[in-house]
């Protein structure tokens, strides 16, 4: 179940929550529940024993009567314990629960954002949100709420207090607005310290995850010191503002130790006093013609109980300050978390998506084609067309807008003017899954995953059977290097599948490409990394997989792109010359020198 | 995704490991006089905190409660009289406890004011002991880091050693220097409690502590069953996060491959996992802690029916009253009794917890570096450039060599050109010449001196490579270039910019050299980022240039540039270059034809073209596609 957060939402996230853990509310109410009534059995406890002390003063307790009363209190202890069980395996399992629901949504937002959100955001704060800030949230959903059902002994045992007596009790709350004031300012401080530790944290994160990432470089330039002294920097920080926090939230500890102290001493003072004068107090008293007040002496056992009552409120007053921490982390983590969560992807199904279209016969088209990154033109006015099953090559020197051109045609982009159109309708129309799933994409940049072999070639077809698996092995040359390892096609490889060769791990990824059975094929520099004669072995076996199918061959190579039926030639974003092969060269354009600069290396070195 | 290529994530450790807890302790030692004094304060503060229910017993007993008071009122309230001496002295009576108990409260007033301040002073030392020590093992798990090979780094999984740098660092802080301290003075306390108890009626104190073996023994077999699942849960925590990181870094591929609702599957099935790990501790927890509860409640009962007993049987004989007071402080006692035994097992659970964390934080800082640094390894000021490579054998695990018995010198100054199919090991090749990993057999010699008897650091530095695979740091446009190396120039970025023909984009952006470059060049073309790392490498001005396919995905007319540039700027060093197409190569002084693993043959272009080997093989290949071409 995938929970929308609104962006609108994002600054409140107890709103968040409460909707979020709306389908736990049997758990809650149950809990509750349980709570509420070992509240009410706790509190019988000063009620007994104030009542047997005022008949041990009045002489009128006897053993068997004595006995009887502990056995009550045992009896209440052990329906205590059985409540506290389920109490806490609803609230606490809960909120497991929660947290597994709130990591899946959170997966599902950050798998649904587009390459925008990616490059924007550092994969180290995704991370540190995913483990840390979920941990927080879920912290204050488990024992937070514990600690504040705990703390609905409050209402109960006030009500005791009042009982016994009303003036002693406004007695004890006397210390209370000094309280709000203090708790206010120390709720504020806490929510503001916290978001500066998570966001620290996040930082932190990040520079691990790159230093990691980036370990070759680091290590084949020797810059681990300079990176270790980056990374202080940053964990000083982190520490710093750690203590920051420490120091104010331990605030709390003297701060309800003292009130404990002040209400406990206004108390005995006071209520002392009231015994030691024999005051009287108007009481509850059930009588045979119903609830009236009476008036009567405020007796030691009545003492007794208030301040048994008050024993039984200094832990959950204790438990307080923890509980507001709790909250105040748990608040800001999901704030953080939501920021991700309530991202709208800029590229998904709209309204404007039409779910019938099924699947995708292959001709592209581009129309006034514009793309621009953060204001930087990638992208001008570019227009072509393909007819499906035709084959288009596009050249161009570095950063002239080649891979941009693909972006846009896979939805990781969309222009910022201009369409691009697929089976002549606006690629916008066509559903997200639906485009992606009708093209067999080798990226520039090869990823692969720490998995099988297998399971890489087929990863975007899990159900392709052996020959097809065979066959696009061969196709991308493929079958040798398998053959060559002693587990074949469930050779495990690392992360990016680092105990690959460059050119194994680009011949992986076409035959990923190739084992998909997709009208449109792109070829983004898929054979840079590859050896000229393997080049030559899987452009050949390629063809006939390019017959049946559009495709987009991108390349530096003339050799590469000279069979197309259509090259375009870009030039900072720009289509500047356009054609086959034969007429671009009789053009006597750039193309045509691309060539001539191509052979001339070649004839260069013949007569060396 | 599998963990079969990744080392197993496997800690095997005794529930309390002294060793470790020792180790850990030594992390606290710098700061043993702060710790000391944390823990006097919390001393103090437990002493004084148990003095108030004596206090508090006293004011009740001999004030509010006061017998010699209460029997007068008693005989006044059964015989009314009019003795205005008798009213009087009640009176009297009345006025000293009144005057009594208001001392007493002002004396526990300022208790709980010392006790508090006592507790949040040493709440803060601990706190920021805490965050030191941590800061302290996070930078020590990084720079050990910085040191592992890359062997190392390969075979764990990148989500799994930030899992350890991060939050397991985060979880051993949480715990160790809190939970000792705290442990130290709950014990502290625990003795002081009860020594109060002894003192003030010890049969009540026997009858309390009479119930404190089951708590122990609940807590042991509770311990049983909570130990395991912690060690899991440390696990899939690090599952977890190993593939929430391998997923965003690929989600581009899982995107295009629209594969998105798979991967979702494999996710949520780790995370139901971790989940369900943790319903097994919230059973273990949640009979425990009403166990404990109700030992609590037991011992209180207990002492109701003990001293209601004793002061009914004393009444018989017309003796004494109740002492609700004393009561009272045995309550509390009770309490500060209970509280700290419970929290005993609590903490000593959360040590479980930081203990599964610490233990996989040792096992990586016991990692020792696979290639470990000669003590006084040679630290070169300049190398000359000369490269030796004498029967070299070499695989990546030992049963299957990539390279085989390689038997190559490379003089000062000369241009060599490796080509060969793909996996033939040219990669490997250079890998070793940077002692990236150390060979089986036979040695590598720079300058003369094997490569193992170098510095790794001091031999890398003058090496400049520019790698296969392109990688870029967030940050600006110069600092991916000079790498926050002290020495380089704005100067020389922009030189070795303008030599890799990376000028004239770079100057194009808004920003230009500070333009902010996204988590590994994402905002940049795949060629731009080769340039910048090709950039880099001259940057750093090496002896030994080294390019592994380093214009790979860079368009001829950009590559013929940067070739001319690069010819002037290597004249006087030592360059290797790797690369498919053989006019890249042309330059080369000689060329070496590598097939698995294997040097096949070397030579200048013309000499290696007559001898009508795999080169001219090769050579042909292409050569007959280009006049196809044409
Ligand atoms: N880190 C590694 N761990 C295990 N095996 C590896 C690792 N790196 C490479 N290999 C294996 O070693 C062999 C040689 O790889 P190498 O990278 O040296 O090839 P190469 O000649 O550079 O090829 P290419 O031209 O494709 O880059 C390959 O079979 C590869 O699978
Ligand atoms: N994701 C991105 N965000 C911002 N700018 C980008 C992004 N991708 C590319 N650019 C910029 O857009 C321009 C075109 O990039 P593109 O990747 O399309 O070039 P290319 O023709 O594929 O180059 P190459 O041959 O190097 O792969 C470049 O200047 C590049 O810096
Ligand atoms: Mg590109
Ligand atoms: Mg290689």
């Amino acid at each position: 179940m995938n929970f929308v957060v609104p962006p609108a939402r994002i600054g409140r996230p107890f709103i968040t929550l409460l909707r979020y853990n709306r389908r736990f509310w049997k758990a809650y109410a149950f809990g509750l529940a349980l709570a509420t009534f070992f509240s009410l059995v706790n509190l019988a406890m000063p009620m007994v024993l104030g009542h047997m002390v005022d008949l041990f003063n009045s002489r009128a307790l006897n053993r068997p009567m004595l006995t009887a009363y502990c056995g009550a209190l045992i009896g209440l202890g052990v329906i205590t314990g059985i409540a506290r069980y389920f109490e806490r395996t609803l609230i606490i399992g809960a909120s497991r629960r929660f947290e597994f629901d709130l990591r899946n949504d959170y997966f599902l937002a950050v798998q649904s954002q587009s390459r925008e959100f990616f490059t924007r955001t550092p994969t180290g704060e995704i991370l540190a949100r995913a483990s840390n800030d979920i941990a927080y949230v879920r912290e204050l959903i488990g024992p937070g709420m514990m600690g504040t059902v705990d703390m609905l002994r409050l209402p109960f045992t006030l009500a005791v207090m009042v009982y016994y007596s009303a003036h002693l009790t406004l007695v004890a709350c006397m210390p209370l607005p000094l309280v709000s004031i203090l708790v206010y300012l120390f709720i504020s401080y806490i929510n503001k310290q916290s978001q500066k530790v998570q966001d620290q944290f996040g930082v932190v994160t990040t520079r691990v995850q790159e230093n990691l990432a980036g370990a070759r470089v680091v290590q084949a330039y020797g810059i681990g010191d300079v990176e270790t002294a980056a990374f202080a920097k940053e964990s000083e920080i982190y520490m710093r503002e750690g203590v920051k926090l420490s120091v104010v939230m331990s605030f709390a500890w003297p701060v309800i130790g003292m009130m404990v102290g002040a209400v406990m001493l206004l108390v005995v003072w006071r209520g002392g006093d009231m015994v030691l004068n024999g005051e009287y107090i108007t009481r509850l008293k059930w009588t045979a013609d119903g609830i009236g007040f009476t008036s009567v002496k405020f007796t030691l056992g009545d003492f007794t109980a208030f301040l048994a009552c008050l024993l039984l409120l200094a832990w959950p007053l204790a438990e307080f300050g923890w509980v507001m921490t709790l909250y105040q982390r748990g608040a800001v983590s999901m704030k953080r978390i939501a920021e991700y969560m309530a991202h709208i992807p800029d590229i998904r199904d709209t309204e404007k998506t039409d779910f019938s279209i099924a699947n995708v016969k292959g001709s592209i088209e581009f129309v006034d084609v514009s793309l621009r990154y953060d204001g930087r033109t990638a992208l001008k006015n570019v227009s072509f067309k393909v007819e499906a099953g035709e084959t288009i090559a596009i050249v161009g020197a570095t950063g002239s807008g080649k891979t941009s051109i693909v972006s846009l045609l896979t939805r990781e982009y969309d222009p910022s003017e201009g369409t691009v159109q697929i089976d002549g309708t606006d690629a916008r129309t066509i559903p997200l899954q639906t485009l992606r799933g009708s093209i067999a994409y080798v990226p520039q940049d090869t990823f692969l995953f720490s998995d099988t072999i297998r399971a890489n070639l087929t990863f975007g077809r899990p159900d392709a059977d052996q020959a097809e698996t065979d066959h696009a092995a061969d196709v991308a040359q493929l079958t040798e290097t398998i053959d060559s390892f002693p587990e074949r096609y469930e050779t495990l490889l690392g992360e990016r599948g680092v105990n690959l060769s460059g050119g194994q791990k680009q011949r992986l990824a076409i035959a990923r490409a190739v084992v998909l059975d997709a009208p449109i094929l792109v070829l983004d520099d898929a054979l840079s990394s590859v050896d000229t004669h393997t080049e030559e072995l899987i452009l050949q076996r390629l063809k006939s997989v390019m017959a049946q199918r559009t495709s987009i061959i991108i390349s530096h190579r003339v050799s590469t792109v000279r069979h197309a039926d259509q090259i375009l030639l870009l030039e900072n974003g720009e289509i500047v010359e356009r054609g086959t092969h034969d007429e671009l060269i009789a053009r006597g354009g750039h193309y045509a020198e691309m060539h001539e600069r191509q052979l001339l290396e070649e004839e260069l070195e013949t007569t060396a | 995704m599998s963990a079969g290529f990744h080392m197993e994530d496997e800690a095997h450790q005794k529930a309390y490991d002294a060793k470790l807890m020792r180790r850990l302790m030594g992390y606290v030692k710098p700061y043993t006089a702060w710790f000391s004094v944390a823990v006097v304060l919390l001393f103090v503060a437990s002493i004084i905190g148990n003095f108030t229910p004596l206090i508090v017993m006293k004011a009740i007993d001999t004030h509010v409660n006061n017998p010699v008071r209460m029997e007068k009122e008693l005989s006044i309230r059964n015989a009314p009289t009019t003795d205005r001496a008798a009213l009087a002295e009640l009176e009297e009576l009345k006025r000293q406890d009144r005057r009594g108990l208001f001392n007493l409260m002002m004396l526990i007033c300022l208790m709980m004011l010392a006790e508090s301040v006592f507790r949040y002073v040493q709440m803060i030392v601990v706190a920021w002991i805490g965050q030191k020590t941590m800061f302290e093992m996070r930078m020590k798990i990084f720079s050990h880091l910085q040191n592992m090979s890359l062997r190392f780094l390969d075979k764990n999984p990148l989500g799994r050693l930030m899992t350890r740098v991060t939050n397991d660092v985060e979880k051993v802080q949480a715990t160790i220097v809190a939970g000792v301290e705290q442990t130290i003075s709950d014990m502290f306390t625990i003795v002081v409690v009860v020594i109060f108890m002894l003192w003030t009626n010890w049969q009540i104190a026997a009858i309390v502590l009479s119930t404190i073996p089951f708590v122990f023994i609940t807590g042991v077999i509770f311990r049983k069953f909570a130990r395991k699942s912690y060690l899991e849960v440390r696990r899939k925590v690090a599952r977890l996060n190993a593939y929430m990181q391998e997923m965003v870094s690929g989600m581009r591929v899982v995107q295009v491959f629209r594969q998105e609702a798979r991967c979702f599957g494999q996710f949520r099935e780790i995370n139901a996992e971790h989940r369900d790990e943790w319903f097994r501790q919230i059973r273990n927890f949640a009979i425990y802690y009403p166990i404990v509860d109700f030992l609590g409640t037991l011992a209180l009962t207990l002492i109701i029916f003990y001293h209601g007993w004793d002061v009914l049987g004393r009444q018989a004989s017309g003796e004494n009253m109740v002492q609700v007071g004393l009561f009272f402080a045995y309550l509390q006692w009770a309490e500060r009794l209970y509280g700290p035994i419970r929290a005993l097992t609590d903490r000593y659970n959360v040590l479980l917890e930081a203990m599964a964390s610490s233990e996989r934080i040792f096992t990586l800082l016991d990692t020792p570096e696979d290639i470990p640094n000669k003590p006084n390894g040679v630290k070169p000021k300049a190398l000359q450039g000369r490269v030796e490579f004498r029967d070299v054998w070499f695989g990546y695990d030992a049963e299957h060599p990539v390279l085989k018995g390689i038997n190559l010198t490379i003089e000062p100054g000369e241009r060599i050109a490796i080509v060969g199919h793909t996996g033939a090991g040219k990669t490997t090749f250079i890998n070793l010449l940077g002692r990236f990993y150390d060979i089986q057999r036979g040695s590598i010699l720079v300058d003369g001196v094997d490569v193992r008897d170098y510095d790794k650091t001091e031999l890398r530095r003058r090496i400049g490579i520019v790698l296969q695979d392109v990688f870029l740091f967030s940050g600006s446009i110069k600092s991916n270039i000079s790498l926050n190396s002290p020495g380089i120039t704005d100067e020389t970025i922009r030189e070795c910019a303008a030599h890799v023909n990376a000028a004239p984009f770079i100057e194009s952006l808004p920003e230009q050299y500070e333009f902010a470059v996204g988590e590994r060049g994402g905002n940049l073309s795949t060629g731009q980022r080769q340039l910048l790392a090709f950039a880099r490498a001259l940057a750093h001005d090496p002896q030994i240039l080294i390019l592994d396919e380093a214009t790979s995905s860079v368009d001829t007319a950009t590559e013929a540039l940067i070739q001319d540039a690069i010819l002037k700027l290597m004249d006087e060093r030592t360059s290797i270059v790797i690369a498919h197409r053989l006019s890249t190569v042309q330059h080369a002084d000689r060329i070496v034809v590598m097939h698995h693993g294997e040097i096949r043959e070397v030579g200048t272009h013309q000499e290696l073209l007559a001898h009508r080997g795999l080169y001219y093989t090769l050579y042909r290949l292409q050569y007959k596609d280009q006049s196809e071409a044409a």
